[in-house]
């Protein structure tokens, strides 16, 4: 059985159901609606965006469900998702912010960790310049910062 | 210029790729990389600004390592104001297992420290204040303070610390007591006429209560704070081998006369007397309202201290009984036999399990929720698991006996007759570090969350061919800012 989505740019894309149902809101949706041909608009995403989401999706259909808090938090992310997370930052932003809103949490969770891995053991420089930020904390507060942080420069 | 830029905004997508394509290929090699210069930051994303809050402390979820955690608070304004968010170190003191109390959170660390103490608590100080104790722990950042004795070489047989006080029992039948913050010597206990084996002190509401016992066979009750002898407890027609303070009001004393008694700390009158032991009885811990006692004869036995009836025997080990242990189900006992039995409570004393390993005398036990730490005259302490009855660490930890071992959250600390002294991780039972100088031998160790004592016997470091003194350190890992 196959299911019919609508990106925001209005490109249609069929995809096997229990694909689909990754997404906890399309499950829910087709819940809701019982079996009926039109597509499911997904006004958030974009069809570069859910391209890669189906991907996503496909790859990692028979996934078991992980409730275990520990370790939805410490494993590692697997050599394919790695590959599947090598994009520009801006495509990885709006694929976290499209696993957010589609509710599915292990790509939200890949998604998120390939960021903090960016961010792991870099110096609030290094940081910076990483993402493009700019330091708009005066050097007071910078002080400030420094004086109360003290205590984690022990490694 | 503004015109060019009018007719390319005009163009469809395909059209502008064309076009560019075309540009850039018309480019040499310092335009290029100028482009990319001006490209590359272009394509970056400050995540944290664009990202709802809920989805930057997704992110974050990811990080455990505060000194990421303390760059990012430095990275800009934004990320700053998300570092502060509560539920993110609230998780984090999870993870440490930095266990509390909301009421016992220390005030938050503000801009001006007039206003801290108005503040709600905050899970930030209070993981940065764990936090640092931890590495304290680990990295042996201590502030070490020896405190002043005469001990010499005298043999130490008994320590208890607090927040308030340390206390130390030794053969020359004195009590020395000393000030837990400065170690300070506060006073000398005399009255003993023969050498200290046994002491326990206990808060009450109004004073500090010490109970000490040994070779004279009288336990005596003291007034810690004023050093005042409240009561001489006499019945035992041998030394007082062991103690243990139930509460305020009742004290259990083992001799090696063979029996238990129980006193009335408030009145000084004997309650109870146990009998039943074959002979000496060499240790005992309390829960609620039993008593469990180890003996010479072999046996332990579990005896309800209000009545003095003895609720059942262990039969089984071949030896003398040096250590025990209760929780609310089990008996645990380590003999002279190298051998440690699990006896079960509810089943009347059944032997649950014998737990081989140890190749000489068991003379140490500590019980930490399912792991059972002991330490044996071969030098090693061992890790076992007791919903399988397995051993999970075997470690030489010393080259000759362990003397003491002690556990306090996750921290492992063993003494030996090699004079040195080690910090082991409950966890994973490996070697954190090497506690302190080591000695000719380690008498005892106690520790608590933020401090440690060892009592160790060297030689000053001023005469190397002096004679051997007893040092008590005291190692304090609390933060001095707070």
């Amino acid at each position: 059985m196959s299911v019919r989505l609508l990106s925001s740019d209005s490109e249609d894309f069929t995809v096997a159901k229990e694909v689909a149902e990754r997404s906890m809101l399309i499950k829910n949706m087709l819940e809701d609606v019982g079996d009926n041909d039109n597509p499911i608009p997904l006004p958030n995403v974009t069809a570069k965006i859910l391209r890669k989401v189906i991907e996503w999706c496909e790859h990692h259909l028979g996934d078991p469900v992980t409730n275990d808090e520990n370790e939805r938090r410490n494993t590692e992310i697997d050599e394919w998702d790695q590959k599947f997370m090598e994009v520009d930052q801006e495509t990885l932003f709006d694929i976290i912010l499209a696993a957010n809103y589609l509710d599915i949490k292990p790509l939200l969770d890949v998604g998120c960790k390939t960021v903090a891995n960016m961010i792991k053991g870099k110096t609030a420089e290094e940081i910076r310049k990483i993402f493009n930020i700019v330091n708009d904390l005066t050097p007071e507060e910078e002080a400030q910062i420094r004086k109360e942080n003290e205590w984690a420069e022990d490694r | 210029m503004h015109h060019l830029r009018t007719s390319f905004g005009l163009l469809s997508s395909s059209q502008k790729q064309d076009f560019l394509t075309e540009l850039i290929n018309a480019c040499d090699h310092s335009m290029l990389t100028m482009i990319h210069c001006l490209v590359g930051p272009k394509l970056k994303v400050d995540y944290f600004r664009r990202l709802p809050l809920e989805l930057s402390l997704h992110i974050l979820s990811f990080i455990d390592d505060p000194y990421t955690l303390f760059q990012c608070s430095r990275v800009s304004f934004v990320w700053r104001s998300i570092l502060m968010d509560e539920s993110l170190w609230k998780r984090l003191c999870l993870t440490y297992q930095y266990d509390q109390k909301p009421s016992s959170l220390p005030p938050a660390q503000f801009y001006s420290p007039d206003l801290s103490s108005l503040l709600p608590p905050s899970y930030q100080s209070h993981f940065r204040r764990c936090y640092q104790i931890d590495r304290a722990w680990v990295l042996g950042k201590a502030h070490l303070t020896t405190c002043p004795n005469d001990i010499g070489n005298a043999l130490v047989t008994s320590l208890q610390m607090d927040e308030e006080f340390i206390v130390v029992g030794c053969d020359n039948n004195h009590i020395e007591v000393f000030d837990a913050t400065s170690g300070a010597h506060l006073r000398t206990l005399r009255g003993h006429s023969g050498g200290v084996w046994a002491l326990q002190f206990i808060k009450t509401k109004s004073q500090c209560l010490l109970v000490s016992g040994g070779c004279d066979r009288d336990a005596r009750v003291w007034d810690l704070r004023s050093g005042k002898l409240l009561h001489v407890l006499q019945g035992h027609t041998s030394t007082i081998r062991c103690l243990k303070l139930k509460d305020e009001t009742t004290a259990v004393t083992g001799s090696r006369d063979a029996t238990l008694r129980i006193w009335d700390l408030s009145t000084g009158r004997l309650n109870r007397v146990c009998i039943g032991h074959q002979s000496s009885v060499r240790c005992l811990d309390i829960r609620g309202d039993v008593v469990v006692s180890g003996s010479y004869d072999g046996t332990a036995r579990l005896w309800q201290i209000s009545t003095g009836e003895c609720l059942l025997t262990c039969l089984g080990q071949q030896s003398q009984i040096y250590a025990v242990v209760l929780d609310d189900h089990r008996i645990i006992t380590a003999s002279l036999d190298s051998t440690i039995k699990v006896w079960s409570i509810d089943q009347g004393g059944t032997c649950l399990a014998t737990l081989h390993g140890h190749t000489m005398l068991v003379g140490h036990l500590q019980l930490v929720g399912e792991t059972l730490i002991s330490g044996g005259s071969d030098g090693c302490l061992r890790f076992w698991d007791l919903n399988r009855y397995e051993c999970k660490n075997r470690i030489s930890a010393h080259d000759s006996s362990v003397t003491c071992l002690q556990v306090d959250g996750h921290h492992v600390l063993s003494g030996g007759s090699d004079g040195t002294v080690k910090l082991w991780d409950l966890q994973s039972g490996q070697l954190v570090r090497s506690f302190t100088q080591s000695g000719r031998t380690v008498w005892k160790v106690e520790c608590l969350p933020t401090k440690a004592v060892v009592v160790i016997q060297r030689r000053s470091h001023l005469d190397r061919d002096g004679p051997f003194q007893t040092a008590i350190e005291l190692h304090d890992f609390a933060p001095s800012s707070s």
